[in-house]
């Protein structure tokens, strides 16, 4: 357990060695390096929303386990989602995209970031919709091009989510539905692989409770 | 740490002050007012209007809000929409659960079918596509689809006059949709639901569905599309043997005239029940009813009559409805004025027998009910009159106009397209 450094409130200790994490109690943002913490800004409380997903929420898929450890949301001119942070328990850390009452599931893919038009891109060059880029054998076109804003955070972060921070978001599909997203910020590009899922199949657990909803068929916890 | 989520988000239109629930806050992009068909973008915390309109339309089949059961799920309808192609009309509710996600319900000629948006791609084969192992096979050309109304709340940025590259295929009685946006293509799976079903669970408003208003056979051109050009001066000639034919037999069909007519008093937010127009014997096989009401003078109200023809010897009634509406404002482009003090009602296929025809009426004021604005001086009337009067023997004029259009619109576009091509 560490106390905020603002405010002194207990802050659960995840330990999942990302630096930053936030204070629910002050919205402090503070890096963690070591047993040494210090506070580095505010976070915007993320606006409230009908996500069933919270920090805490657990999912499967297939043989591996996952936990949601922190959230940024984002904001461009059609409209705005989450990005759950999440941990596998090999302590690799994905990307949970949340648009359109749909999942998408990521994980990291340098070999995307190799192809000369990414390395271009990654130096500030544009991505024009349609255009082709390969990672490994895999050929992906570019479908989207957002200009995101960070809307707040919360929970454990690799980034400081000051808001105002902003990203260049490029979604490319793979030809079998395989998505692939590129996210350039002020400290570099990202590339990041992955699939589309509805909620059940995710096989969550610990999901937030919503007033006036209860827990689907399918579902662990579910009344039968 | 378990947080409890908080009821549905409220904001106040700001277009019309109406207070508007947001039952999908976070994921929902716009949203366009129940009251007065405003658009608004709710994607910020900073509610902001993209489309002001002044009147939102009211008759759909299913209500904002309403929650059922389908497929052992629950779904609350959160959005709906009017659209329409060339030739039907239909109507669509988006449904939605924040565990599950979002599906659609569609109603067409009284027909439901359930819609689930597909994450995989079908891959194209010869005439059609094949999706999971299962080939689907084409059905006719793409369509461009209109949106014509919207009401409630959508993930995306909606609009009257949306349009959208339809194509349909189908295996048995499922579905596969596709839609094309700007080049941005979206699949949807479409399953049919028994009506009674809906009826059930989410408790429609039966007398709002789009109902089969087009005759059968001018559709059987649709289904012969690739065929158009050899086939086209044997269009014209049927279409136009067929608007004659129909003319003749609508005549021959009508029957005699009789007529019944009363006047009522329709009051302010309780209904006038089971008031008697007046009997009328419908003496051929079957006839036409037609219905007329005709409000006397008043503004920014409506008036909704639901009429019963009640069978003296069975005592079964035949139900239909009427709305006479008128409404006006000023806005920066200056005065106007929306609705017809005058409604007809046309009830088809009446079998023969003696009917008694009663009405329920009831007034209501716009944009809110309570309490009126005491700036208006017919708000404060206790009552709205309405003269109502019903004939056996009419012609359904509007069908038979429509079927001229609907007969004559595919050769015409065909003409049109080959005019075209030949000088261009």
């Amino acid at each position: 357990m560490i106390n905020c450094p603002s405010c002194g409130a207990a802050l659960p200790v995840r330990g999942f060695g990302v630096p930053y994490t936030t204070c629910h109690h002050c919205q402090a943002l503070i890096l963690r390096q070591g047993q040494s913490v210090e506070m580095v800004g505010k976070v915007a409380v993320v606006p409230d929303d009908i996500s069933p997903v919270q920090i805490g929420t657990r999912f499967r898929l297939g043989a591996e386990d996952f936990v949601a450890a922190g959230r940024v949301r984002w904001a461009w001119s059609g409209g705005s989602w989450n990005e759950w942070l999440l941990f596998s328990a090999a302590g690799r850390s994905h990307w949970l995209g949340e648009a359109m009452g749909m999942y998408m599931l990521t994980a990291e893919c340098p070999d995307a970031l190799v192809d000369p038009q990414v390395v271009r891109f990654a130096q500030g060059a544009d991505l024009a919709v349609g255009q082709t880029i390969s990672s490994g054998t895999t050929r992906f076109a570019v479908t989207d091009i957002k200009r995101a804003e960070c809307l707040g955070g919360e929970g454990d972060l690799p980034f400081p989510a000051h808001s105002g921070r902003t990203m260049t978001n490029v979604d490319l599909r793979g030809p079998s539905g395989e998505a692939l997203s590129l996210q350039r910020d002020a400290e570099g590009t990202s590339a990041w692989l992955g699939t589309w899922h509805e909620l059940a199949d995710l096989n969550p657990s610990s999901l937030r409770e919503l007033e006036g909803w209860s827990l689907p068929s399918g579902f662990p916890g579910a009344r039968a | 740490m378990k947080r409890v989520g908080s009821r549905a988000r409220t904001i106040e239109c700001p277009a019309c002050g109406g207070t508007l629930e947001v039952r999908a806050a976070g994921w929902s992009v716009s949203l366009a007012c129940r009251y007065c068909g405003s658009i608004v973008d709710v994607s910020r915390p900073e509610v902001q209007i993209i489309t002001a309109y002044k009147r939102a339309e009211a008759s759909f089949a299913l209500e904002l809000g309403a929650r059922g059961e389908l497929f052992g799920q629950e779904w609350q309808v959160i959005g709906a929409l009017k659209r329409r192609d060339a030739l039907y009309r239909w109507q669509e509710f988006l449904l939605f659960n924040p565990y599950l996600g979002y599906r659609w319900l569609v109603v067409c000629d009284g027909e439901w079918q359930f819609g689930t948006m597909l994450l995989d791609r079908p891959a194209e084969v010869k005439k059609g596509v094949s999706w999971r192992g299962t080939v689907y096979r084409r059905q006719g050309q793409p369509q461009t689809t209109q949106t014509e109304f919207v009401i409630g709340e959508f993930y995306w940025r909606v609009a009257r006059g949306d349009k959208a590259e339809a194509s349909q295929f189908e295996r048995g009685d499922e579905v596969l949709s596709q839609e094309l946006v700007d080049g941005e293509e979206t699949w949807t799976q479409l399953v049919p639901v028994d009506g009674d079903d809906i009826q059930a669970t989410f408790a429609p408003n039966r007398r709002r569905q789009p109902r089969a208003k087009k005759p059968q056979g001018a559709l059987s051109f649709k289904s012969d599309y690739g065929r158009e050009r050899d086939d086209l001066p044997m269009m014209f000639a049927a279409a136009f043997g067929a608007a004659i034919m129909t003319l003749l037999a609508m005549v021959l069909i009508a029957g005699p005239v009789e007529r019944a007519s009363t006047q009522i008093s329709a009051p302010y937010l309780t209904t006038l029940e089971g008031h008697k127009v007046g009997t009328l014997t419908v003496r051929r096989p079957w006839q036409f009813i037609r219905v007329r009401a005709q409000g006397a003078y008043f503004d920014n109200h409506w008036v909704d009559l639901d009429y019963s023809l009640v069978d003296q010897a069975t005592g079964q009634s035949i139900d239909s409805y009427g709305l006479v509406e008128r409404y006006s404002g000023r806005d920066s482009d200056g005065p106007w004025t929306e609705g017809d003090r005058r409604a007809d009602t046309l009830v088809g296929r009446v079998p023969a027998g003696t009917y008694d025809l009663y009405v329920n009426a009831q007034a209501h004021s716009w944009p809110v009910d309570a309490p009126p604005p005491s700036t208006d001086a017919w708000a404060d009337a206790a009552t709205i009159d309405v003269a109502i009067e019903a004939e056996t023997g009419a012609l359904p004029w509007g069908n038979w106009f429509t079927l001229v259009v609907l007969l004559f619109t595919v050769p015409c576009v065909i003409t049109w397209n080959r005019w075209k091509h030949h000088f261009s």
